[in-house]
């Protein structure tokens, strides 16, 4: 069968190069990744068809699964509005937060990948938040931030602003949980730190003696060079921003009036506080199909625009 | 035949779902079987397994400070002595019990023993997790009366442990410093709506007299049925009531105080968290009263020592509030050792010297022996407490639960209602989708029977 | 000279960033030091602190001290710690570097196990430790991070490790290595960066994994820190003073080692034999 992609792409850009079979070395294969295929076997499989069948069944938790077919998913597209309400506000928040966070990380990467006085102190400084993202105290902190008397309305009274109650009110609860969730940007710039440290000295050397300016260096260097770990990013950050839980959970528990009622804390709230742990699964299978089609996307893109320095370019 | 990587992670994804659809009986099966593997696990981890007669161990798990923990494995201590069962236990924080209870549940390894709470217990009756304990003999320490009045479909599934009742806490100290007159004893519910509205007058700038009552179910259920009307669910899930003009009446009070500004704006009243010393609606200082409990007064009390006092909730003509336990002690259906742990629950509430043990750490004893023992050494928060459940008893209703399958209709109700607050949803809509969800989760509970 | 306008420019762009970045921690520090009453106040720094909010707190029960639970915590960190570098530069290596059959498939696999919610498998998970046995121990909390629980990490290194380029294999497979010697001796030295990220971040992450804590220890003297936490609070008694003290003191062990860690970047990698 002729592969019009495989065609018209050099061979050595696909994810994995396949040449001959000879090249293939099976058990050395096998034995590298044998730790992850065991868990995989032992601890994913069982776990992960059951939800898949407990999809087709009302099942109320703590009592046994009854099979009732599609009825879930029939009930999820056809009647069910906080579906719908819960998909809106998820979308948003992932369209908004993955390049504003993407974007910050990268920036701030770059600021702290340099030689100077204290940087190891800033470095933790700016990580600092990332930090509590999951310690007990975190809703304490985050509503003295942003609640009526918070901190963020003392600021804003500064320049004659009045202040309100950003996580209590419908229009802004959303945007405040983005600005959390960016605030919290220290896991990805770690990523990025990483990569950037990972691109050979040598090649701005090499870049310099050519007279390359900085903005030149930064567009033919360090992008192509940190391309696989943007990659990474993006890929991770698209699929946790679209199983955020903790602050929806933790802040707002979804409110108010449903601005913030995230996917994964619609999910959480049927399988646990309502007992409907079959509808909870089929919540969870839609959202791994919506998940996974991006993934592919972003994989079919990731052909145009990330460079593999194993891949043979040049 | 150059594969590539995205096209593989599509066709696998189509390839698993098929292969797991055709299988889908018998992934059925299986969870069966797992479900009774875990039976057998924890059988074997209590060491029970071929021990039929005579129990030597017990487990049990209960939620609570550490002050309770503290008493409870006194007790328990205790009991191990005079019996010679040696226990299990785990104890938890309220949020912990409650994420982690289910999945015991589901995979059948409850505790013997487990403290339970009325805010869940309907659920976990419904799903046949909790024993029947009416064959406990509770004569001389809790009215028959009481115990009647805890049954569910006519069985006991907890026993009672503490008095609990229903109320009102207000800033005594600061309406007073406003020269506001209190809140009298028997107040109904439009005597609550007009001292809202003097008392504001008399209040600072941002200061309110009454909270915003309109998303939080409980309040419109106490309007309803001390109004006369049927409560908004029975016990077991099957019948559902609102009441139109009752809850337009309800809810158009509020929604003319919140205009005028008789109560806090709706961002504000949204951004409260009770007993967070910096959000709580009365310990922050900006609203005079707000809902409290005999056994939730105390806390309010160690936020704002020496200014609170008590009052009932408002009146209707049949009354209002409620007087009843609403922390059992319960015991697993499936436990292997179900009689050594009906007589240990029994001991744990009648028992002198476990209550001597358990002093005041889960609210006023039920045993009235027990209580006018402990009595002489209560603290300034526990005899509030027990000020709230004397107000509150004679004007009690009925206490209602959460009904089974009803935990939805209570977090629909407040997020709709929210909507209402700040203007998006009419009252008269909200009425709509408030009656339809409630009727058709009741048709569902009435389709599983 | 000339230059140093400029960096104290950048000096105090820094310190201004940080500044905005650390605020909670001095309103944390403050409500740590206060009397319940007085933290309702919008005052950052209480009158007189209350230092027995950390001694008290500290003393957790009569029996156990949070003593006992920082070196649980630690020690089931170094064991997670372990687990996820060998684990993710082993596989990661097998998936980057060596062809093997139905390689695509499983990577797939892989990933696609990262995309279903964590909340519909935690029963079934629950059931399958309990029928081995492991409920109240450490296994169910340790063991995923030696079996690749944690697909993000593998990923993470294959990506790393292929933006290295090939020409390292094939010189060391001309002088003779074998495919463990490309991984052992080539490949792992140059990936030190990434496998810092994944220690700091198995470290944080698992630090504070309450729900897998709370399902899976029973007894207190196995507790985490992050479950002594919680005891703090009741329904609706919360002992918030030594609360949030506690809290503070729970992220120092994090916060030291993203210090430490944080200096491999610094440093940076031998680069000699990459080609420039």
């Amino acid at each position: 069968m002729a592969d019009i992609t495989a065609a018209s792409k050099p061979p050595g850009r696909g994810f994995f190069r396949r040449k001959k079979t000879s090249d293939e070395n099976n058990l050395a294969g096998y034995l590298f990744i044998s730790p992850w295929l065991l868990g995989f076997l032992l601890l994913t499989v069982w776990p992960v068809t059951q939800s898949f069948y407990l999809s087709f069944t009302d099942y109320p938790l703590i009592a046994d699964p009854t099979w009732i077919g599609g009825a879930n998913y029939d009930r999820i597209f056809t009647s069910d509005k906080t579906f719908i309400q819960s998909l809106k506000v998820t979308f948003t928040f992932v369209l908004i937060v993955v390049p504003l966070k993407l974007a910050f990380s990268l920036i701030v990467a770059m600021l702290l990948n340099r030689q100077m006085k204290g940087m190891s102190i800033y470095r933790t400084a700016i990580y600092f938040p990332s930090l509590i993202g999951a310690s007990v105290a975190v809703s304490v902190l985050w509503r003295n931030m942003f609640g009526v008397d918070g901190y963020i309305n003392g600021v804003l009274q500064w320049f004659g602003i009045q202040g309100m109650g950003w996580i209590s009110h419908p229009d802004t609860a959303l945007g405040t949980l983005i600005t959390l969730d960016t605030w919290q940007f220290g896991s990805t710039m770690v990523i990025f730190l990483a990569g950037l440290k990972q691109i050979p000295n040598e090649m701005y050397e090499a870049a310099s003696v050519d007279g390359a300016s900085k903005i030149r260096k930064f567009f033919s260097i360090t992008l192509p060079m940190l391309s696989p770990v943007m990659f990474f990013n993006l890929v991770l950050e698209i699929i946790q921003s679209f199983q955020m839980f903790t602050a929806a959970f933790v802040i707002t528990q979804g409110g108010p009036v449903d601005s913030t009622y995230m996917y994964a804390y619609f999910l959480y709230e049927k399988a646990f506080r309502h007992f409907q742990m079959g509808y909870a699964s089929a919540l969870a299978w839609i959202l791994l199909v919506i998940v996974a089609i991006l993934t592919a996307i972003n994989f079919l893109a990731s052909r145009y625009w990330v460079f593999y320095e194993s891949g043979g370019k040049k | 035949m150059k594969k590539t990587w995205s096209k593989s992670l599509l066709f696998l994804m189509l390839a698993f779902v098929l292969v797991l659809a055709a299988c889908g009986n018998n992934g059925g099966n299986a969870g069966g079987n797992g479900g009774n593997g875990g039976n057998g696990g924890d059988a074997g981890n209590g060491g029970n397994g071929g021990n039929a007669g005579g129990a030597e161990e017990l487990t049990m798990m209960w939620w609570g400070p550490e002050e309770r923990h503290k008493a409870t494995l006194e007790a328990i201590d205790i009991y191990e002595e005079q019996t010679g069962i040696s226990f299990q236990t785990e104890q938890l924080s309220w949020d912990g019990f409650w994420q982690k209870l289910p999945t015991l549940a589901a995979s059948k390894s409850m505790t013997d023993v487990l403290q339970m709470d009325a805010a869940y217990i309907n659920d976990y009756v419904a799903r046949g997790t909790l024993a029947d304990l009416s064959d406990i003999d509770l004569t001389g320490v809790v009215d028959d009366a009481v115990i009647e009045n805890l049954k569910i479909n006519g069985k006991l599934y907890g026993l009672p442990i503490s008095q609990n009742a229903q109320g009102l806490a207000y800033n005594k100290a600061e309406l007073e410093a406003n020269g506001i007159e209190l809140p009298k004893e028997g107040w109904t519910w439009e005597e609550y709506f007009e001292w809202g509205r003097t008392a504001k007058e008399k209040l600072p700038e941002g200061k309110y007299a009454i909270g915003d009552g309109a998303s939080a179910w409980d309040w419109i259920n106490w309007y309803q049925t001390g109004n006369g009307a049927d409560p908004l669910f029975t016990p077991d899930g099957l019948e559902f009531n609102l009441d139109k003009d009752l809850f337009m009446e309800f809810h158009q009070t509020f929604a003319d105080m919140r205009e005028q500004g008789i109560v806090p704006p709706p961002e504000k009243t949204l951004s409260f968290l009770e007993n967070d010393p910096t959000a709580d609606p009365m310990a922050s200082g900006t609203v005079m009263t707000r809902g409290a409990t005999t056994g939730s007064v105390s806390a309010l009390e160690t936020m704002m020592p020496g200014q609170v006092a008590v009052i009932n909730l408002p009146v209707g003509e049949e009354g209002g509030g409620w007087a009843q336990s609403t922390i059992f002690l319960s015991v697993s259906a499936d436990t292997p050792n179900m009689e050594e742990s009906k007589e240990f629950v029994k001991w744990f509430i009648t028992d002198m010297e476990a209550g001597k043990a358990l002093g005041m750490t889960r609210g006023i004893p039920i045993s009235p022996e027990v209580y006018a023992e402990l009595e002489p050494n209560m603290t300034t928060g526990d005899k509030l407490g027990k000020e709230l459940y004397d107000i509150a008893v004679p004007h009690a209703l009925p206490f209602y639960a959460i009904a089974a399958g009803f935990t939805e209709w209570v977090d629909t109700y407040e997020s709709t209602m929210e909507g209402v607050m700040f203007g998006q949803t009419s009252i008269e809509d909200a009425y709509e989708q408030m009656n339809e969800l409630g009727n058709r989760i009741a048709e569902q509970n009435a389709a599983k029977q | 000279m000339r230059n140093l306008y400029p960096r104290i420019g950048n000096q105090l762009l820094m310190m201004l960033f940080s500044f905005i970045m650390l605020y909670p921690v001095f309103w944390w520090i403050g409500a740590s030091l206060k009397t319940i009453p007085e933290m309702s106040l919008p005052t950052i720094w209480p009158s007189e602190p209350i230092w027995a909010n950390y001694t008290e707190g500290w003393q957790f029960s009569e029996k156990y001290t949070f003593a006992q639970f920082f070196k649980n915590n630690l020690v089931m960190e170094f064991f997670n710690v372990i687990g996820g570098i060998i684990c993710s530069s082993l596989v990661a290596f097998g998936f980057a570097r060596v062809k093997f059959k139905f390689q695509n498939v499983l990577f797939a696999v892989l990933l696609v196990t990262m995309m279903l919610p964590l909340q519909v498998t935690i029963v079934p998970q629950y059931i399958l430790y309990n029928t081995f046995g492991f409920i109240d121990s450490y296994v169910p909390l340790i063991l995923p991070h030696f079996i690749g629980g944690n697909a993000f990490f593998i990923f993470l290194v294959v990506q790393f490790i292929r933006g290295i380029p090939r020409d390292l294999d094939e010189a060391a497979k001309i002088d003779g290595a074998s495919v463990f010697g490309i991984y052992y001796r080539v490949i792992l030295p140059l990936i030190k960066p990434a496998l810092v990220t994944v220690a700091i971040f198995t470290f944080i992450w698992s630090w504070d994994d309450f729900f897998a804590q709370v399902l899976y220890l029973s007894s207190v003297e196995k507790f985490t820190v992050g479950l002594a936490l919680r005891m703090f609070i009741d329904q609706f008694d919360i002992q918030w003073g030594q609360l949030l003290a506690m809290s503070l003191l729970s992220i120092v062990p994090s916060t030291i080692i993203f210090f430490l860690a944080q200096k491999h970047f610094v440093e940076g990698i031998a680069t000699t034999g990459l080609k420039g």
